[in-house]
C-alpha cells in the first residue's frame, strides 16, 4: 500500500468512516498478526494478542498524530498491547510443563517450536525493552535507527541492548544451557 | 548459540492467520470502533445536559457486596438524579394538603387501634366494647379510605413513617425504564473495556437479525468477479475466495457457527436414511394392436448397480427405486462383437429366445457394441475436476475414495492432457490451474491437500468449473468436467431446473459433464441423474476403490471419450406375429414416438468401447400367455408378406460433432441367432441381471423366477470373468436371498 493511500485512509477512519477503518484493519491485519505470532511464538497467544490489538486500534486511531509513520506506530501498539495482555496472563500462567509441551506438540514444526520457546523465554526473562527490540531487529529485520524510532529510545540504546543479547547468548551457550541470566 | 541462530530463529515464517480468528477480531474492532464514535457523539450531548441540571454526585459510596450495608432498599445503580424526583419538597402545592391529611388520618386510625387492643387486654370480657370496638375500627377505616381517594390514589400504604420514602421509591421506579436507553449507549461508553465485551457479546445477536437476503447478496457479488476473470492466478482466487468466505462470516453469525462447528465437532451426528431417488414404475405390457411402436433413449450408466451392491453387501435390500434395471445390466461389459470401422460406429446384435420367467414368451436382446479408438486416435482432454470438499464429504468412503480415485484417473490421461480442480463448499475455489498430467507431482499435491468442511454450494461450483474449462476450451479434444460429489446442493439458488438449463447450454457448446457419486446416507440420485444426462456425461457411483478403478481405469475410454451421441432406439413390431411386448428398464429414459427423428431432442451417449444391452420380452400371437384379451372390435392383422419378422430395430444417433442424426435398421426375424457360443453366453449373463434386478424391483411379470435360477443361469454363463465382476455379481444374488429389506 502506498502511504499516500494510507495516510488518506487513516484520515477519513478518523473521522469516523467505518468502511476505511475496515480497509485499514484488514491491510495491516497480516502485519499484526506476523508480528503477534513472533511475540507469543504460538497460535493461541498470537490470536489474543491480535484480537486485543485490532480493539485497540480501532479506540485509539483517533489518536494517530502522522507524526511518525503508520507501520511504526502500529508496531508500538503491538507492543504495548502484547505486554499488556502477558501482564494480565501472568495471574493465570501456564502451570505445567506438559501443557505447554502439548500445545507446542500441535504446531507441527515441533522441535522448531520449542527452540523458539526458548529464546522466547529468554528474551522475556531479560530486562524490560529487550525483547522487542531483538524482535523487531532481528525477526522484521529493521535498522537499529527504524527500531529506536518505534520504541522511542535512541540509536545507541538499541545496539547496546542487542550486544547484551548477543553476550548473554554467549554465555548461555558456555553455561551449558541452564537458563540463568545475570542481568 | 549466536547471532546469526537467533536471527534464524526469530525469522521463522509464521504462519498465516486462521481465516474465522481474522473475521471475528475484525468484526470485534469494528463493534469496537462503532462503539467509539457512538460514544463521542455521546459525550458532546452528555456535557450540554449536565450544564443544564445542577451537577451529581452519579457513583455509590458503597459497592459490591457492601450495597447490602446501605439504608434504603434501593441503591440507585442507574444513577439517576433523585434531586429531580417528586419528593414531598417538590410536588405540586396542591398535593401538599391531601398528603398531609392521609398521613395524620392514617396515623389517627393507627393510634385508635392500639389504645383498643390495650383495652380489650385489659378487659377481655366486654361485649359492649367490642361491638363499638368493630363499629370504631368500620368507621375508622372508612375515613381512611375516604382520605385515600382524596389523595387520588398516590399512596399505596398505610404505615405512617413509610409515606414519604415509599413515594420516592415508586417515582423512581417509573423512571428507570426511561433512563436505560441512555445508559446502554452512554455508560457503557465510559468504560471501554465493558463496552468491547458488550459489543463482542453483541455481534452475533446483531448479524442473526440482519436480514437474511443479506448473505445471499453478498455471496454472489463476491462470486461474479471471481467467475469473470477465470484465468486469474490461483492465489488471488483463492485469496478472493477467503476474503468471500470472511465476509459472509461477518455478515452472518449462522453461517460463521456453522463454520466453526464443523471444525470443531468433525463427527456428525448419525444420520438417517436420506438417499434420494427418483420414482418411477414399471413399464407395462402393452398390446401391440394399440401401441406397435416402442421408443427409447439409450443410458450407459451404472451407478444403481453400485449402489445396489453397496446396500446388499451392508445386508440390506435396497430401495425399489434405487434399481433401475438397465443400469444394472449395462454394469457388465459383455464381449459382443465390434463394429469393423469408425464410420458405422455400431455394431447391433439382435437375438430372440425362450423367456426364462414365463413359459411361452420369448425375449429378445439387443446388444449394441460401440467403436473401440485405438490408442492413436484418441483425442486430447481437458477435464476439470469439480470436487465437493463440504462438511459431508468429510467420511472415509468419501473425500478420500475421490482423492484416490482421480489419481487413478491421472495413470490413463495423456501427458498432454489438462486438468484443473475446483472445489466448493462454503465457497468455491480453484485449487489446480488448468495443469498438463506430466506435472503430475504438483496436481497430486493439489488433491491430497483437500479437506472436507462447510456446507455445499453445488451451483455456484459447477459455474466456476466451466468458466475453467472455457478458459482452457480445447476444440479438438474432449472437454469435460467430473464432479464428485455426494450429491448435496443445498445452498444457494440451485433448482434442478436451473442448473440443467446451464449444463444444457454448455454441452450445445461442447462442454460435457459427469458425475461420480460416492457415499451413502445422502446420497441424490435424482439429481446426479439430471446433471449427467443433460451434460452428455454417464453417471456412475463409486462405492469402493475397485469400482473407481473400473470406472476411471479399465473404461476410461468409455468414459471419456464419446463417439455418439443423442442415440435412440425405436422397435416397431410386426402385429402379425407378436401380440404383447414389454421394455425391461429404461424407464426413466422412455421418449415418445415422434422424438425418435427429432434432432433437436436429447438423448444418451456413447462412448468409445461401450456396450449398450436392451432386452424386450414378447408374446407371439400364437402363444397362450397372452395377459391381454385381444380386442372384440378391433380387425385381426392381416397377414403380410413380412411374416418370418417379429419386429423392426431403428437405431438413431449422431457423431459427436454433427447435429445431423444417423439411422440404422435391423430386421429381427424368428430365426435370428448369432451362432457364435460366445455371444449366446454374454446375452444368457446379461439375462441373469435382467431377472435379478427385476426381483430385487420386485416386478410384476417374473413369474416364480427366484434368485437360485439366476445363480444357476449366472453361474453356467460367468465367461472368462477377468475382473471377477460376474463372480461378485453371483455373491450379491446370495447376499440378496438373505438380506432384509429397508
Amino acid at each position: 500500500m502506498r502511504p499516500i493511500d494510507e495516510n488518506q485512509l487513516i484520515r477519513t477512519a478518523q473521522a469516523g468512516n467505518a468502511a476505511a477503518f475496515e480497509q485499514l484493519l484488514i491491510d495491516s491485519y497480516d502485519r499484526i498478526y506476523r508480528f503477534a505470532y513472533r511475540w507469543c511464538g504460538n497460535h493461541a497467544d498470537a490470536e489474543d494478542v491480535t484480537q486485543l490489538t485490532c480493539i485497540k486500534l480501532a479506540q485509539s486511531i483517533g489518536q494517530f498524530r502522522f507524526e511518525a509513520a503508520f507501520s511504526s506506530w502500529l508496531y508500538r501498539l503491538v507492543i504495548n498491547c502484547a505486554k499488556d495482555w502477558h501482564r494480565s496472563q501472568q495471574r493465570h500462567q501456564h502451570g505445567d510443563l506438559e501443557q505447554l509441551a502439548s500445545e507446542i506438540h500441535r504446531d507441527d514444526r515441533a522441535e522448531n517450536g520449542i527452540y523458539l520457546q526458548q529464546i522466547l523465554q529468554l528474551l522475556d526473562s531479560l530486562a524490560e525493552g529487550f525483547k522487542e527490540t531483538a524482535l523487531l531487529v532481528h525477526a522484521e529485520g529493521l535498522t537499529h535507527a527504524e527500531a529506536a524510532i518505534i520504541l522511542q529510545v535512541k540509536e545507541s540504546t538499541v545496539s547496546w541492548r542487542l550486544h547484551e543479547i548477543r553476550k548473554q547468548l554467549q554465555s548461555l551457550q558456555q553455561g551449558d544451557g541452564s537458563w540463568e541470566v545475570s542481568l | 548459540m549466536n547471532e546469526h541462530d537467533l536471527q534464524q530463529q526469530l525469522q521463522q515464517p509464521t504462519p498465516a492467520p486462521a481465516a474465522d480468528a481474522k473475521a471475528r477480531h475484525i468484526a470485534a474492532a469494528m463493534a469496537a470502533f462503532s462503539a467509539q464514535h457512538t460514544v463521542t457523539a455521546n459525550e458532546e450531548s452528555r456535557s450540554i445536559n449536565e450544564e443544564q441540571n445542577s451537577p451529581q454526585k452519579k457513583s455509590n459510596v458503597l459497592q459490591g457486596f457492601l450495597q447490602r450495608l446501605r439504608p434504603t432498599r434501593d441503591t440507585n445503580h442507574h444513577g439517576s438524579d433523585s434531586m429531580n424526583n417528586p419528593t414531598f419538597d417538590n410536588r405540586p402545592l396542591w398535593q401538599k394538603p391531601a398528603l398531609i391529611s392521609s398521613i395524620a388520618a392514617s396515623s389517627l386510625a393507627v393510634l385508635a387501634g392500639i389504645t383498643f387492643m390495650q383495652h380489650l387486654a385489659i378487659n377481655p370480657v366486654n361485649d359492649e366494647l367490642s361491638a363499638t370496638l368493630a363499629k370504631q375500627t368500620a368507621e375508622a377505616n372508612e375515613q381512611r379510605k375516604q382520605s385515600e381517594r382524596a389523595n387520588d390514589g398516590l399512596l399505596e400504604k398505610k404505615i405512617a413513617t413509610d409515606v414519604v420514602e415509599e413515594a420516592v421509591v415508586t417515582g423512581v421506579r417509573a423512571e428507570i425504564p426511561q433512563e436505560r436507553n441512555v445508559i446502554s449507549a452512554g455508560d457503557t461508553g465510559q468504560l471501554p473495556d465493558a463496552s468491547v465485551a458488550d459489543a463482542l457479546q453483541r455481534v452475533p445477536e446483531y448479524s442473526v437479525a440482519a436480514p437474511p437476503p443479506a448473505p445471499v447478496a453478498s455471496r454472489t457479488t463476491a462470486a461474479v468477479p471471481a467467475l469473470a476473470k477465470p484465468i486469474m492466478r490461483q492465489a488471488d482466487l483463492i485469496k478472493e475466495a477467503q476474503v468471500a468466505g470472511m465476509r459472509e462470516n461477518i455478515v452472518s453469525a449462522p453461517e460463521l457457527k456453522r463454520a466453526n462447528g464443523a471444525i470443531d465437532i468433525p463427527t456428525a451426528p448419525p444420520q438417517e436414511y436420506r438417499d434420494r431417488f427418483e420414482g418411477f414404475t414399471e413399464n407395462a405390457v402393452t398390446a401391440v394392436s394399440e401401441n406397435p411402436v416402442s421408443t427409447f433413449s439409450i443410458d450407459v450408466d451404472t451407478a444403481s448397480y453400485s449402489f445396489v451392491r453397496r446396500q446388499l453387501n451392508n445386508g440390506q435390500l435396497p430401495a425399489k427405486n434405487a434399481v433401475r434395471i438397465e443400469e444394472m445390466i449395462n454394469y457388465f461389459d459383455y464381449t459382443y462383437p465390434a463394429p469393423r470401422d469408425e464410420k458405422t460406429p455400431f455394431a447391433t446384435h439382435v437375438s430372440v429366445m425362450d423367456s426364462p420367467w414365463k413359459k411361452g414368451n420369448q425375449l429378445i436382446h439387443i446388444g449394441i457394441q460401440g467403436y473401440q479408438l485405438p490408442m492413436a486416435k484418441i483425442p486430447q482432454s481437458n477435464l476439470v475436476f469439480l470436487l465437493d470438499v463440504s462438511g459431508s464429504m468429510d467420511d472415509p468412503g468419501k473425500l478420500p475414495l475421490v482423492k484416490q480415485s482421480m489419481s487413478l484417473l491421472l495413470d490413463t490421461l495423456k501427458p498432454d492432457d489438462t486438468i484443473a480442480i475446483a472445489v466448493y463448499a462454503g465457497a468455491t475455489g480453484t485449487v489446480l490451474e488448468p495443469t498438463k498430467v506430466k506435472e503430475k507431482t504438483k496436481i497430486l499435491a493439489a488433491l491430497n491437500n483437500l479437506q472436507a468442511g462447510g456446507s455445499t454450494a453445488g451451483a455456484e461450483g459447477i459455474a466456476l468449473a466451466y468458466q475453467l474449462a472455457e478458459a482452457n476450451f480445447n476444440s479438438n479434444g474432449v472437454n469435460r468436467i467430473i464432479l464428485a460429489t455426494d450429491g448435496d446442493f443445498n445452498v444457494g439458488q440451485t433448482s434442478d431446473d436451473a442448473l440443467q438449463d446451464l449444463i444444457e447450454r454448455k454441452r450445445d457448446k461442447g462442454i460435457y459433464l459427469s458425475v461420480l457419486g460416492f457415499g451413502q446416507g445422502n446420497y441424490q440420485d435424482a439429481m446426479m441423474q439430471t446433471l449427467a444426462q443433460n451434460g452428455n456425461g454417464t453417471a456412475a457411483y463409486i462405492d469402493t476403490l475397485s469400482e473407481a478403478q473400473k470406472v476411471l481405469v479399465n473404461e476410461a475410454k468409455s468414459t471419456l471419450f464419446p463417439i455418439a451421441k443423442d442415440v435412440k432406439i425405436q422397435v416397431e413390431f410386426n402385429p402379425a406375429t407378436v401380440a404383447e411386448y414389454r421394455l425391461i428398464g429404461y424407464e426413466t429414459r422412455a421418449l415418445n414416438r415422434e422424438d425418435f427423428n427429432n434432432d433437436k431432442v436429447d438423448a444418451g451417449e456413447i462412448g468409445s468401447g461401450h456396450k449398450v444391452t436392451a432386452i424386450y420380452e414378447i408374446t407371439p400371437v400364437n402363444s397362450d400367455s397372452k395377459l391381454l384379451e385381444p380386442g372384440r372390435y378391433q380387425q385381426q392383422a392381416t397377414m403380410n408378406s413380412k411374416s418370418s419378422e417379429l419386429a423392426f430395430l431403428r437405431l438413431r444417433y449422431k457423431l459427436p460433432t454433427q447435429n445431423q442424426s444417423m439411422l440404422i435398421e435391423t430386421p429381427i426375424t424368428k430365426n435370428t441367432r448369432d451362432a457364435s457360443a460366445n455371444y449366446q453366453q454374454e446375452v444368457n449373463f446379461s439375462i441373469a441381471v435382467a431377472g435379478f434386478a427385476q426381483l430385487l424391483r420386485g416386478s410384476n411379470y417374473t413369474g416364480d423366477f427366484n434368485y437360485d435360477q439366476v445363480i444357476e443361469l449366472a453361474q453356467a454363463n460367468k465367461g472368462k470373468d477377468e475382473y471377477g465382476y460376474r463372480t461378485e455379481f453371483i455373491q450379491l444374488v446370495r447376499k440378496a436371498k438373505i438380506a432384509k429389506p429397508l
